[in-house]
């Protein structure tokens, strides 16, 4: 069951990872071709500069081949764990497998013409070569996409989705190729000079992608959500939800850097496009891996039309996140472990009031120690209150409190001992080192924020942050209990979508404030810092009035 | 081992912590497949019968991948047979001659679309009138 658990997560996760790797292929080619203007007759961009692109147009295939090869093998094994056995006959004959085999062997062949590529840079043969590649492995995830297994509307639900995925694409690998191409401008003159031309270029298709991901992305949504219950009441609904709250954050990032790419057309301004717009896309990356990740979720998720009836309803939603009173007693551990065998049986299944009251306990006094590190975060931020950037400090509270309460059965609460129960169940492992990691994460932010000598620890903090969000999205997910699940599951997406703002407000706020102030940086990364703490105080909030229905 | 008492606000943890990712994760399951129709809530199983539960699903089902128990009183499985309906996304259940009590069929599906939803659907048979 361990082993289960994980290769699903690998699997499930492997499609974000996936969705990345394709955008960065995709997006290297279109980026070569509008950007760097490789089919153009006076083509004229620096062969070093091509390398550049084509080296990432080259990791993105390597990291295509090998996630999509990954996702191949894990789903096998995700197969012979769940049903005792291996069907290798009926696995290959799927449509999953064998379009994903497709792309794997193409994701093989770009890598070939790639370094083909970086030797040679202006043969027109292997570009040429490369985009015949890329078409059908664009093509091939039709048959990888939610609308493949539906009854009504099958072929344009599955071409609509394939537009949506090569836009979103676009975008993202276009983003990549302007960081790689800002961090090469640092110590060539080509590429700096090509860096403020690349930003104005990329506008237009820039927008172009936001153009086809809305004409895609409506009919989908509506095909699959349906109605407002739909779009608030269920976790496909969510993420949409989400996905369309992080699309336009990352949408103000783009429009920042389109206007200082206006700026330098009409007055030759370089200072926002050097120091600002490249924080501004480093934070606009953040965004946008989340929201590939949420896209990658969705596929995962019953399309909220098939599950009207176990929809929960707006008001039921809005409950969960209604401030009341933190409970902030618990059950004894005698009361849970009397209501743990009805609560796991799946006959004459007994939801247990303990269990939910000892989670309730858990989450509402989590809520306690980040809302007051909220709290004396933004104190921080007021130069008489020095003291207050020692705030990571509640980390390490937190650690002790997890240490205690994650797992009710073991040591040293418990009748199962440290090294039967970390080393016997994955579950209490996980706890165990998330336990440790939130000690010591606490440690080195508290020094990160203190110590103005650690410039390493400094964005460990933020990485971790995007990292957690990014897995509290993906994690939405429904079993046995739709509707429970979903209302559970609204809270942590929430959480999710605030860690993916504090992520990247942090960054900002370490790239702008803590570099050069004399060109307005400074200010807008204090600000940015602070819509960061204040996300995270929101999300000691949610935390803090947290009730977890019966079930 | 039984089942740890889950602290089930693990997904917090999980915001902090990267590491997570390469470690366990639970008994993960996706439920991407849903019965939308079942034949239980309107032809109740009868008591000492065997009988034919029919499943609509809102996504076609790869029936060779995919497996269904029926689980008695104790968390008891037993495999039973399916096949594949006329319909689209329709699963034909075959269940055996039951006694009184409450059952559970678990399923275990394979979407076409690559998803893998585990689910149950708990039901009651009656004592025979």
């Amino acid at each position: 069951m361990y082993m289960q658990g994980l290769a699903n997560f690998i699997d499930d996760f492997l499609g974000g990872l996936i969705l990345i790797s394709y955008a960065l292929v995709v997006g290297s080619m279109l980026w070569s071709a509008f950007i760097l203007r490789i089919w153009s007759s006076g083509f004229a961009a620096h062969e070093s500069i091509v390398c550049r692109a084509v080296g990432l147009l080259r990791a993105g295939a390597v990291a295509l081949a090998i996630t999509q090869g990954l996702k191949l093998i894990i789903k096998a094994v995700v197969l012979a764990s769940v049903l005792g056995e291996f069907p290798a006959d009926a696995y290959m004959g799927t449509l999953q497998f064998q379009a994903g085999l497709i792309r794997f062997l193409l994701s093989l062949g770009l890598i070939l013409v790639a370094s083909q590529l970086l030797r040679t840079p202006h043969k027109p043969f292997s570009w040429n070569l490369a985009a015949i590649l890329s078409i059908p492995l664009v093509i091939a995830g039709a048959w990888l996409v939610h609308g493949v297994g539906r009854f009504e509307n099958r072929e344009q639900l599955m071409t609509m989705t394939v537009l949506h995925q090569f836009a979103a694409a676009v975008w993202f690998g276009g983003v990549a190729q302007l960081l790689s191409l800002w961090h090469m401008s640092r110590q060539s003159q080509e590429a700096k000079a090509l860096w403020p031309i690349a930003i104005t270029r990329f506008a237009l298709l820039g927008v172009s992608s936001v153009v086809v991901l809305l004409l895609t992305g409506l009919p989908l949504a509506w095909t699959y959500v349906g109605n407002w219950d739909g779009l608030f009441g269920t976790g496909y609904g969510s993420l949409v939800v989400t996905k369309v709250i992080l699309l336009m954050v990352a949408l103000s990032f783009a429009y920042l850097n389109h206007r200082a790419g206006r700026l330098w057309l009409r007055q030759r301004q370089t200072e926002g496009l050097d120091r600002k717009v490249p924080h501004y896309i480093e934070a606009e990356t953040f965004i946008l891996v989340g929201v590939l990740f949420i896209a990658a979720t969705l596929s995962s998720q019953p399309p909220s039309v098939d599950i009207k009836e176990l929809s929960a309803t707006v008001s039921e939603v809005a409950e969960m996140f209604t401030p009341r009173m933190p409970r902030l007693t618990s059950p004894t551990h005698e009361q849970l472990l009397a209501g743990e065998p009805g609560r796991v049986a799946v006959v004459d299944k007994i939801p247990s009031p303990a269990a939910t009251e000892w989670s309730d306990y858990n989450h509402n006094v989590s809520g306690v120690f980040l809302t007051l590190m909220g709290l004396i975060a933004m104190f921080s931020y007021i130069r008489r209150f020095e003291w207050a950037r020692y705030w990571p400090l509640g980390f390490v509270g937190l650690s002790i409190f997890l240490f205690f309460r994650s797992d009710a059965e073991t040591w040293p609460l418990g009748p199962i001992g440290f090294w039967e129960s970390t080393f016997g169940n994955g579950e209490v492992f996980q706890h165990r080192i998330a336990t440790l990691l939130a000690f010591a994460l606490g440690v080195m932010e508290m020094r990160a924020r203190t110590n103005r000598h650690a410039d390493q620890l400094r964005y460990l903090f933020p990485i971790l942050c995007a990292f957690g969000g990014v897995l509290l999205l993906t994690h939405a997910h429904a079993e046995f209990e739709l509707k429970s699940e979903y209302l559970i599951q609204s809270t942590h997406t929430a959480m999710g979508l605030l860690a993916v703002i504090m992520a990247s407000g942090r960054w900002l706020e370490l790239r702008l404030a803590e570099t050069d102030g004399s060109y307005g940086g400074y200010l807008d990364g204090k600000i940015a810092g602070f819509v960061s703490i204040l996300a995270m105080f929101l999300i000691g909030n949610i935390l803090l009035f947290y009730r977890e229905p019966l079930f | 081992m039984h089942q740890p008492i889950v602290f089930r606000s693990n997904k917090f943890v999980l915001l902090l912590f990267s590491i997570c990712l390469l470690l366990a994760y639970g008994e993960r399951l996706w439920a991407h497949a849903v019965v939308t129709e079942s034949s239980l809530t309107q032809n109740p199983i009868q008591a000492n019968h065997a009988t034919t539960v029919v499943l609509f699903f809102n996504s076609n089902v790869e029936l060779p991948l995919s497996r269904v128990f029926l689980v008695s009183k104790g968390d008891i499985y037993h495999p039973v047979q399916i096949e594949k309906g006329k319909k689209q996304g329709e699963m034909r259940i075959q269940v055996p001659a039951l006694a009184p009590g409450e059952y559970a069929l678990k399923y275990k599906v394979f979407a076409a679309d690559g998803h893998f939803t585990e689910n149950v659907i708990r039901f009651h048979v009656s004592e025979p009138r």
